[in-house]
């Protein structure tokens, strides 16, 4: 009994009927008892007591009541030792599944939509499971990260992989029968990969295979010099291993440079945009942490969410107005011919992309330089390093993770971004497009998921890019010894330089946002400028209880999108277990999914039989939640990867459960990645177009889905107006949470308010 | 710990129950291309017939694919409005069915003709050159009287029109010129046109407003959004070619197994009535209407007056041809150097 784990003792004093196990089974019954089982439609209420089990009569879903009777008599029978704890947990597990498998037959075998009853009943004995778990020593951790990980795994299976598989199914099984046809038909597509160009003068095959030979060259050569010294059958692995990629990378240059196609201009862009916006993110954050101005620290905290909260179609076409064929700077000061703009096509996209992703740059990276120990920096530079020296050695390595999380959200947003290439694409083609417009122009939902397949496996990459380089090197900085200290403050000159950008940024976001407001109080925008209040009497009138029933779905989604994400982030890098990774890469795979898809699939998926939920606000914000959670996860990922452990040990030590730990002690640390996850979710929800479009119904449409039908007839007026009172409740609201985030940062407590 | 986790489980549970819809037995859902139109629609109908008009907005395409998507079990009753062939694939793969609605004997038999049966037609809406003369004056360019005209070098980066693999309406604009000219000479044309486009637009009418805004001189798009325009004040004109031109027939058809049929029928009626039609005139759809006793728009135009080719859609409408005639266009015209 002495030489019992913590965690042992735990079981120990949950045991009998103060176990969470007996007490999560028991509200399995009650809710199973208490509401409904099944729904007549689709309306979730008034509930139908003619769906009642004791209504239903006997069948297999009564297993769960046996189920509970029997786990209470298991822990009725008291436990001494760790086997008899052990033997006595896997018995209830065991319960448990039967009344599971007894409820889910029994609903999918009569496709009946499932009710509160069987909805409460669910979520119990998952729970139940999890502690079981937990209990028996199966998971290492108590019940709560028990629970914890099982409701994820049941989360993320249902809403993210199940509806996934099913546009897959939808892909590769016509007509009752399996075919590749569809990926052969596509990747033959000119809309896809285009390289000889017959009308052309150069010879675009050539030119790639010459890239791709050099790519190859290239990795070999650093392949035998990385591996020099490597015994020689594992060399020969990874130099090959180099070879391949090299030659990969060569041709994708290749084909960035000389092929057209979407592949190839979603590949650009992202090359392009992933790197420039996190670099723009970070040297607005440097400057915003370290400048000694209040002004510039302000300017920034709001410019840098002012792009960030519209949605990406409304920069286009501000941008169209300053940047256009006859746009304000490019005709009228600047005077370049109309002919010779080169705004459409990879130039605009890049650009109006650039300006949406470094607000999220700056978030991530500034959250990231915020967990920095100041005493670092002073350590280095009281033993005699340089400014460059303490920036390369110290802060450098210390901001990677950010760095790394801010590279593949940029690249991932680009890639899958559907709304600038659709305004500024021009010519171009894109993948995100191309999947929207296979399914709206050319009715195919199969080459759609092809479309789609293909962007999964290009973020896929990304993926393993970014864990790749987050894998190299990790560091704890916060250790729970006061940090105390002030940064360095920059080179006068770099931060002259830092300053300038930023105004010149400043200026540029100010003047793309001016031209929306201003399109919105004259009469015609660009064409009669008298000014006019009706724009927003129309919108008044006909929009405003759409932007309120979306700011109630927003919020319905983003809370709940904050917690799974942090709670999802802290049991990936805490603990150890089984579909750890699924957990991970099955939550940005909803990311990473291009949102016509994923809206695609909550169709397929959730029209019809048990889970049916079409046509109700609850899909919308279960599409919501799931899509906009992952941000949550890569921001608190980062910020934990910088917390030292032995906080949380000090916190277990003391007899605190892990939710206490995670709540107490973790969440504190964490508000800046938190907030930011909640802000993006909030914000995403408001703005989200592409994964909703298809699943809003009859009188429950969604504000942007409005914007952009009123956009495309050419309301530009009601657009602008509608998008200037978007803009300015979303910057009203992350304004006051940011003030209140400053309160909350448990590291500025005692300091005063020193950001 | 386990209080947290309720209290967190408490909560969503709570927002679930929130957002549960309750859909009322009077109700009649409509899919709707035309926002406003189906928004002037909705009291009157009420008034009429104590049967609430709930709508969705989408565009043409969208609505059939949500409409497939949906076929097990529709949540709508009625596909109102956009182009003619999203309604001619719906009622091909059978997700809608034919109606023969009392109101067929108001509406023009030319129109009632050209769709076969398929759908019952909203109104006809043509083809047309939306120019801005001040643009072309600048570029000295003469304002187009042809489709032939456009082929003038002067005209080169000046004109915008649609991709016909993301846009119905850039098809029927290619369709419109096979059935003038002849696929070979339709081609030629094409390729002599190809030279003088800015941008091909992923939308139909996505050159309409870079025309009023000055930043094209010509856009090639149907003719009622850019009536519109023109009413609320963008300087533009409207041209039909001297060679004829194509057009769209809008269309209003029944799903099937929809929720409430009698409802849907009820809808559809009222919908063709010269009433209702007027209603989308007054909201700035300023087509020409099916139904022949409709007020026209002062200034707009009328199918007898407007030279018109004898468009044959059922062959056009085909998917196979539809393809061919589109993969032509992307690996013959799109790719050349411009």
């Amino acid at each position: 009994m002495t030489d019992l784990s913590f965690r042992g003792t735990g079981a120990m004093r949950l045991a009998g009927f103060t176990s969470p196990v007996v007490g999560w089974t028991l509200f399995a019954v009650a809710c199973y008892l208490a509401l409904p089982l099944a729904r007549t439609g689709r309306a979730f209420l008034p509930l139908d007591y003619g769906l009642h089990p004791v209504v239903l009569g006997p069948a297999l879903h009564w297993l769960v009541v046996v189920a509970a009777v029997a786990v209470t008599l298991v822990y009725g029978r008291p436990a001494s030792s760790g086997p008899q704890v052990r033997r006595r947990a896997d018995r209830a597990l065991l319960a448990i599944l039967v009344g599971v498998a007894g409820l889910g037959i029994s609903l999918f075998a009569e496709a009946a939509p499932f009710g509160f009853g069987a909805l409460g009943a669910f979520l119990g004995l998952a729970i139940a499971a999890g502690a079981a778990l937990s209990e028996g020593n199966r998971v290492r951790g108590d019940a709560f990260t028990g629970a914890g990980i099982v409701l994820c795994l049941t989360f993320v299976t249902l809403f993210i992989t199940y509806p996934l598989l099913m546009v897959l199914r939808s892909a590769v099984w016509v007509d009752g029968t399996l075919t590749l046809a569809q990926f052969a038909k596509t990747f033959s597509s000119p809309l896809f990969l285009f390289v000889s160009n017959r009308f052309t003068d150069v010879d675009e095959a050539r030119q790639v295979a010459l890239w791709a030979a050099a790519g190859t060259a290239a990795g070999t050569a650093f392949g035998l010099w990385q591996t020099r010294t490597t015994a020689l059958p594992r060399r020969l692995v990874l130099v090959a291993l180099w070879l391949v990629g090299g030659a990969i990378g060569g041709w994708a240059v290749g084909i960035m440079l000389w092929g057209r196609g979407a592949l190839p201009s979603t590949l650009l862009v992202a090359v392009i945009v992933a790197p420039s916006a996190t670099l723009l993110g970070f040297a607005l954050a440097l400057l915003g942490q370290r400048t000694n101005s209040r002004v510039v620290r302000g300017c920034l905290g709001v410019a840098s969410v002012l792009p960030f909260i519209t949605p990406p179609f409304v920069i286009g076409f501000s941008m169209i107005f300053l940047l256009g064929r006859r746009g304000l700077i490019t005709y009228d000061i600047l005077g370049i011919s109309p002919f010779a703009n080169p705004l459409y096509g990879i130039v605009g996209v890049s650009l109006s992309q650039i300006l949406g992703l470094a607000p999220v740059a700056y978030l991530i990276m500034r959250g990231s330089l915020n967990s920095l120990n100041p005493a670092l920096e002073e350590a280095a530079t009281t033993l005699g390093a340089s400014r460059w020296r303490v920036f390369r050695d110290v802060t450098w390595p210390l901001v990677r993770p950010g760095i790394a999380a801010s590279l593949l959200l940029a690249s991932i947003e680009s890639i899958s971004d559907f709304g600038t290439p659709l305004v500024l694409g021009g010519d171009r083609n894109f993948l995100a497009t191309e999947v929207f417009l296979a399914l709206t122009g050319r009715y195919s939902q199969s080459e759609a998921s092809v479309y789609g397949v293909v962007l999964l496996l290009l973020v896929l990459l990304v993926f393993l890019a970014s864990r790749w380089m987050l894998g190299v090197r990790g560091f704890a900085t916060v250790t729970g010894k006061p940090a105390s200290g002030a940064f360095l403050p920059l080179p006068r000159g770099l931060e002259w330089g830092l300053l300038a950008l930023a105004g010149l940024w400043l200026a540029f976001i100010l003047s793309l946002y001016g031209v929306i407001f201003y399109g919105s109080v004259v009469e015609l925008w660009g064409i009669n400028n008298t000014l006019t209040l009706r724009h927003y009497v129309e919108f008044r009138n006909t929009a405003w209880p759409v932007v309120w029933y979306t700011i109630q779905l927003s919020v319905a989604s983003a809370i709940p999108a904050m917690m799974l994400g942090g709670l999802i982030a802290y049991l990936v890098t805490r603990h150890r277990f089984w579909g750890r990774s699924y957990l991970e890469m099955g939550s940005l795979l909803s990311f990473a999914t291009p949102g016509t898809v994923m809206g695609l699939a909550y169709i397929l998926a959730f029209n019809d039989g048990t889970l049916l939920m079409t046509s109700t606000s609850a899909i919308i914000v279960l599409a919501l939640v799931f899509r906009n959670m992952p941000v949550a996860i890569r921001a608190s990922m980062s910020g934990l990867a910088q917390i030292d452990r032995s906080l949380e040990e000090a916190s277990a030590t003391l007899k605190a459960g892990s939710g206490t730990t995670m709540v107490r002690v973790l969440a504190p640390l964490l508000i800046y990645p938190l907030l930011a996850g909640l802000i993006f979710a909030f914000v995403s929800a408001m703005t989200a177009v592409s994964q909703i479009i298809f699943l809003v119904s009859a009188g429950r449409n969604v504000a942007t889905v409005l914007l952009l039908s009123r956009v495309e007839r050419g309301d530009l007026g009601v657009a602008a107006a509608m998008a200037s009172v978007l803009i300015v409740l979303l910057l009203a609201l992350i304004v006051v949470l940011l003030i209140a985030s400053r309160y909350l940062d448990a590291r500025n407590r005692g300091k005063g308010l020193s950001i | 710990m386990t209080a947290t986790l309720r209290r967190a489980l408490l909560a969503s549970a709570i927002s679930l129950a929130a957002t549960a819809a309750a859909v009322a037995q009077g109700v009649v859902n409509v899919v709707c291309v035309t926002e406003e139109w189906c928004e002037a629609l909705r009291e009157p109908f009420f008034a009429k017939t104590g049967i609430r008009m709930e709508f969705l907005n989408l565009r043409s395409n969208e609505s059939l694919v949500r409409i497939r998507a949906e076929a097990s079990n529709p949540t709508f009753d009625v596909f109102y409005g956009g182009t003619g062939d999203p309604h001619f694939v719906a009622a091909k793969e059978g997700l809608t069915v034919p109606y023969a609605s009392p109101m067929l004997s108001e509406l023009a038999p030319e129109m009632v003709a050209a769709v076969k049966g398929a759908y019952l037609p909203l109104y006809a809406n043509p083809i047309a050159l939306i120019v801005n003369p001040k643009v072309l004056e600048q570029a000295g360019a003469p304002l187009p009287k042809s489709w032939l005209d456009l082929a003038d070098p002067k005209f080169k980066g000046l004109i915008g029109m649609a991709d016909p693999n993301s846009s119905g309406t850039a098809y029927t604009v290619i369709a419109t010129l096979v059935q003038i000219f002849g696929e070979e000479k339709a081609f030629e044309f094409l390729a002599a046109l190809h030279q003088n486009i800015a941008n091909y637009t992923k939308s139909g009418s996505g050159s309409l407003q870079p025309t009023g805004q000055g930043e094209l001189g010509v856009a090639i798009i149907f003719m009622a959004s850019a009536l519109r325009e023109k009413e609320a004040g963008l300087p533009i004109e409207i041209i039909v070619p001297e060679e004829g031109t194509g057009y769209e027939i809008s269309g209003i058809s029944l799903i099937k197994n929809g929720p409430n049929p009698e409802g849907a029928k009820a809808f559809i009626d009222y919908a063709l009535s010269a009433e209702a039609q007027d209603l989308g005139t007054s909201v700035g759809s300023l087509q020409i209407k099916a139904n022949v006793n409709a007020t026209p728009f002062p200034g707009g135009p009328k199918l007898e007056e407007i030279k018109v080719i004898d468009y044959d859609f059922e062959f056009y409408g085909t998917p196979e041809v539809q393809q061919r005639l589109i993969e032509r266009w992307t690996t013959q015209i799109f790719p050349v150097p411009r």
